[in-house]
């Protein structure tokens, strides 16, 4: 009798339902196409929805209830002898958050793929699976998981990105996003091929114990292994990809991968660096303190100039990515904490901000241009204060998550004296206020122009917004502990647990 | 002491209160197609204004004046954790701070009733916000929630300016923006830098900046923060940060140069709260923070302090004589007049920072009052040039008194309020450096020169321009507005007392507090600091002792 390896479903629910349900996803739009050919999407967003909420309730349920039993039991690790895949607490607040960034995106998504008459099932199913690789991604626990994991997110977004094929745009980003990412995971598997070598294993506990910083072999593959991961959170020198993929790529996949390829490359870079290099010693961090610096100047020194709302997103993102860095360069458990509470601000403020934009695309036409903001407080004004609102939480002012976060990642980055480095992002952030004040300049203090804008708002359109805009504020005012009727909503607790989970192993 | 609970955060939280119960009602009411008169916005929104104000002379009359310490103080965990609590207590400053901010607010909004055509309701709402911004950032007690409704003021501000202001409304609002939160960002790594080393020393995380009522948690004050060591630790440093962060808004030269767009562009309701209340942010930021928390560095800097606030009231006053536009004019004469409470605060004893602190709410009164009646003229001619008018005391004879009066108590007549703040500070000034006093005494010929010289080509002499001759004077709504700006200026002029009793414990207290502070460090610098502050302290005790009979 082979023995039944002991399995705690309740942490691999989310990983199996996404998984699985993107092929049944997949399957579904087949055969239901037949029966809704006005509109094939319907039955396989309104699956993907289902199976995004379910995964995010029953992280939600794990991670807030009490420490005990519960959360114990919950670890999955498979298997013990020689683990692959570790879905402890930090994995799993990473999937929730990367649940809840599907979650949105999906409803984000439908409307605004009616609009650009591109409403496809395979949409949904390619979300899922990119989603199922972020999952595997960020529980990963050996070079070939976390190999595989970027792989299975990728190529869906790659297909995603050209998703409109009717726009020259959508297939420019498609094209050079495969190809600079297809790159990129060569050299990633190279540098692992290397750490291989000179360790003689793939999974993290046996590399630890095996890795010595001054060999140039073990070296150079760790140095190629976070060139790879570079790439993927759009970090400098690796970010010229970002500008042109989120500018062609259709809205809805523009604002899933800002915020999920985020998450999910970030934790599996934190996992890696801690767990498998012990931090990576003082070389690494010098690495990263440079790449933190540089990611921060030039994300926001770019973004001043753009006219496409899409490509100034994008070069925020690339800023935004060196704010986290900083966490990393911080090295301690409160550096990690703060990088994960960042990233879930992340979430509600950058998927607010791409909601709006998606919410004004119309007739085939994206609202993407600066001047197509133009005067929208008199037409939209409930959006437009949304749209302020979102963007005053990038900017980092004070009463929104946006600012939560940074000061979390300022502080862990002070308590370990590099002050140098929080001036500079303190001076950046500055720089930043001011492309993200131009859009409600524009929007408040400019006349409106060109055609009108769709008028009415989707009903799932909507309810993002609103539960990003009541997230932005909740954890900008009350981070650690919620007040009635949120007091389940401790978001600095699960951080902080996370971090300690990740930095004792 | 028994008085109304919570009323400190009544006062606060009102304003906001309203306008965001206003904000729903107008929604709802627009859903069911039957939506609110702007009239009725705006009184509510008056009402709402006079109510608080009504509320902090409730503050006023409870206020013990012989106590030291904080009064009113309310405190609540908010992120326990963090040190982050909601922490709210007045002294002497900030109540009379506060004070000037739920007196202008009223008369603001009853100045500029009909001066807003577009979107009435959105401003009232901004005025409202901005009001509860104001009044919670002088009675915040812990520095995260200091720093957090400073920030959040900006805000409304910018929306203020930027969208109902003149023409270049856009340009000054970002200018503005932009500035300030220059400065604050850098005050943001100050305070997280002052939180580790309180952390470092005490075994906690606050940011409170004194002890709790009932706990035996020292306070931020209560960090020694080093003279030498790592750079960034060190009070010079950070000193700096939080100097240049109330340095934008005071505003000291040469970072003043958002303040004469900011005040020009902005709308005049803008205008006077911008002058009359913001300023005094950057000013109070100083007294309440960085004096104390860095004596030392504060004793050190003090002569550059002095040399950029001379340099303000000089520039300012010359600059303010060459302008054609009168609004224009009247924001330089700000950035002289917030040269003397510079001068003021750093001569470092009582006189001197009584002084400086009166002059706060002196300019907020005359510099708003002064703004007032410019838009009142503006409102008849649409022109601010000062060359477009002459000889409009004739038509406009009431008008005329009200400036003139205004104009007076600029310059600092005496029965005014201004010469009382002046006295004092050159009193004070003069003690800590006589050059530096002396040539500051200079400013306050050239202020005459330039306020009086702009009253002569604006209202006496022959009416030239036709269209001057037809111009109405004003009615009841804008006489009532000046009344209120006038009593003030007569009772601060005539019977300071009444203000200054309640700044002298706070203000002594503080000199205490930074003489103590500097006995815990050894070194050259803080022994010169503390041999000036006792100096100060001494002198104070004499006059004291001469005083009591």
């Amino acid at each position: 009798m082979i023995p039944a390896p002991e399995l705690e479903l309740r942490a691999a629910l989310p990983l199996i339902l996404i998984s699985a349900g993107a092929f049944a996803v997949l399957l579904a739009e087949l055969f239901l196409r037949a029966r809704d050919p006005e509109d094939p999407a319907r039955s396989p967003a309104f699956v993907s929805v289902v199976l995004c909420a379910i995964s995010v309730a029953t992280l939600a349920a794990i991670i807030a209830s009490s420490a005990g039993g519960f959360v114990e039991g919950s670890t999955l690790v498979f298997n013990e002898a020689r683990p692959f895949v570790r879905l402890d607490r930090f994995a799993n607040f990473a999937i929730a958050v990367v649940a809840l960034g599907a979650l949105l995106s999906c409803l984000l998504s439908y409307q605004y793929l009616r609009e650009l008459r591109i409403q496809y099932g395979e949409y949904y199913a390619l979300l899922l699976l990119a989603t199922s690789g972020m999952i595997l991604l960020v529980s990963a626990v050996d070079l070939v998981a976390v190999f595989l994991g970027i792989e299975l997110l990728s190529i869906p977004i790659y297909v995603l990105a050209g998703f409109d094929r009717r726009k020259l745009r959508s297939n420019e980003a498609a094209l050079k996003y495969f190809l600079v990412g297809s790159f990129a995971s060569a050299i990633l598997l190279y540098g692992m091929a290397l750490l291989y070598g000179a360790t003689g294993a793939t999974d993290f506990a046996a590399i630890r114990s095996a890795f010595e910083p001054e060999q140039p072999l073990a070296a150079l593959g760790l140095a190629l292994v976070v060139v790879g991961f570079t790439f993927k959170i759009s970090a400098v020198p690796f970010h010229q990809w970002t500008p042109d993929v989120y500018e062609g790529a259709p809205t809805s996949v523009t604002a899933f991968m800002s915020v999920t390829v985020k998450v999910a490359a970030f934790a599996g870079l934190m996992r890696m660096v801690v767990f498998a290099f012990d931090g990576g010693g003082d070389a690494l961090g010098g690495v990263l303190w440079w790449l933190a610096a540089l990611t921060m100047i030039v994300g926001n020194v770019m973004a001043v100039i753009q006219e496409n709302v899409k490509r100034l997103l994008a070069y925020s993102s690339v800023a935004h990515a060196g704010y986290v860095l900083m966490g990393l360069v911080a090295g301690t458990q409160a550096g990690l904490s703060a990088m994960l509470f960042y990233l879930l601000g992340y979430v509600f403020s950058n998927l607010g901000a791409f909601g709006v934009v998606i919410a004004l695309a119309h007739r085939g036409r994206d609202a993407d241009r600066i001047e197509d903001f133009a005067g929208l407080a008199r037409s939209r004004p409930g959006l437009a204060a949304l749209m302020t609102l979102f963007l005053v939480s990038l900017a980092g002012i004070p009463g929104t998550v946006g600012f939560a976060g940074k000061l979390q990642v300022f502080l862990a980055a002070v308590r370990e004296g590099y002050v140098g480095l929080t001036i500079l992002a303190v001076l950046t952030s500055l720089v930043s206020v001011y492309y993200y004040l131009r859009l409600p300049v524009v929007m408040y203090m400019r006349e409106p122009g060109g055609e009108a804008p769709r008028l009415r708002l989707h009903s799932a359109e909507g309810l993002v917004l609103g539960v990003c805009a009541v997230g932005v504020v909740l954890l900008g005012l009350f981070f650690s502990e919620g007040p009635w009727p949120f007091a389940w909503v401790q978001a600095i607790d699960w951080t902080r647990e996370s971090a300690a989970v990740l930095a004792g192993r | 002491m028994t008085h109304a609970p919570a009323l400190l955060s009544w006062v606060t939280f009102a304003p906001l209160a309203v306008a965001l119960a206003l904000l729903v009602l107008d929604g709802l009411a627009g859903a069911s197609g039957r939506p609110v008169a702007k009239e009725l916005w705006k009184g509510a929104a008056l009402a709402a204004t006079l109510l608080t104000f009504a509320l902090s002379l409730g503050l006023w009359m409870g206020f013990d004046p012989a106590r030291t310490g904080y009064q009113f103080v309310e405190y609540t965990p908010w992120l326990p954790h963090y040190g982050i609590h909601y922490f709210a207590g007045i002294d002497g400053i900030s109540l009379l701070l506060i004070l000037l901010t739920t007196f202008l607010m009223p008369i603001v909004l009853i100045a500029s009733w009909h001066e807003i055509e577009r979107s009435p309701k959105s401003f009232v709402f901004f005025m409202l916000a901005l009001e509860t911004g104001m009044v919670g950032t002088f009675a915040a007690l812990n520095l995260f929630q200091f720093y957090l409704l400073w920030e959040l003021m900006l805000i409304p501000m910018v929306f203020i300016i930027g969208v109902w202001g003149g023409a270049r409304r856009v340009y000054a609002a970002v200018k503005f923006f932009l500035f300030t939160m220059f400065g604050s960002l850098l005050m943001l790594v100050a305070i997280l830098v002052v939180y580790v080393l309180h952390h470092h020393q005490f075994g906690v995380w606050t940011f409170d900046f004194v002890s709790g009522p009932g706990s035996v948690v020292p306070g931020i004050l209560e960090t020694l923060i080093p003279t030498t060591g790592v750079w960034w630790q060190t009070q010079p440093w950070l000193f700096l940060a939080f100097a240049l962060a109330f340095g934008v808004k005071v505003p000291i030269v040469p970072l003043h140069t958002w303040l004469p767009d900011a005040h020009v562009e902005a709308p005049t309701a803008g205008s006077v709260i911008l002058a009359g209340v913001l300023l005094k942010m950057g000013t109070y930021g100083f007294v309440r923070f960085a004096l104390p928390l860095f004596p030392v560095a504060s004793v050190e800097f003090a002569p550059v302090v002095f040399a950029l606030a001379l340099a303000g009231i000089l520039y300012g006053a010359l600059v303010a004589m060459v302008q054609k536009d009168i609004k224009k004019l009247v924001a330089y004469s700000s950035v002289a007049h917030l040269g003397f409470v510079m001068l003021g605060m750093f001569a470092l004893n009582v006189e001197g920072l009584e002084g400086s602190i009166l002059q706060m709410v002196n300019h907020g009164i005359s510099t708003g009052a002064l703004f007032l009646l410019v838009g009142m003229i503006y409102q008849r001619r649409h022109t601010r040039e000062i060359a477009a008018f002459g000889g409009i005391a004739k038509p406009m004879p009431v008008f005329a008194a009200l400036f003139g009066i205004t104009v007076m108590s600029s310059v600092g007549l005496p029965m005014l309020n201004g010469f009382v703040g002046e006295f004092l500070i050159l009193l004070g000034a003069f003690q800590a450096s006589p050059g530096f006093a002396s040539a500051a005494t200079f400013g306050v010929v050239l202020a005459a020169v330039y306020l009086l010289w702009m009253f002569r080509r604006v209202f006496f002499g022959p009416v030239e321009n036709p269209e001057n001759r037809g111009l109405m004077d004003l009615d009841l709504r804008e006489k009532l507005v000046m009344a209120a700006m006038i009593v003030p200026m007569f009772w601060i002029g005539i019977h300071p007392d009444t203000f200054l009793r309640r700044l002298h414990p706070p203000v002594l207290d503080l000199l205490h507090v930074m003489e103590s502070k500097t006995a815990l460090e050894a070194g050259p610098a803080s022994a010169r600091a503390r041999a000036k502050l006792l100096a100060a302290l001494e002198g104070a005790g004499a006059r004291a002792g001469e005083a009591a009979p």
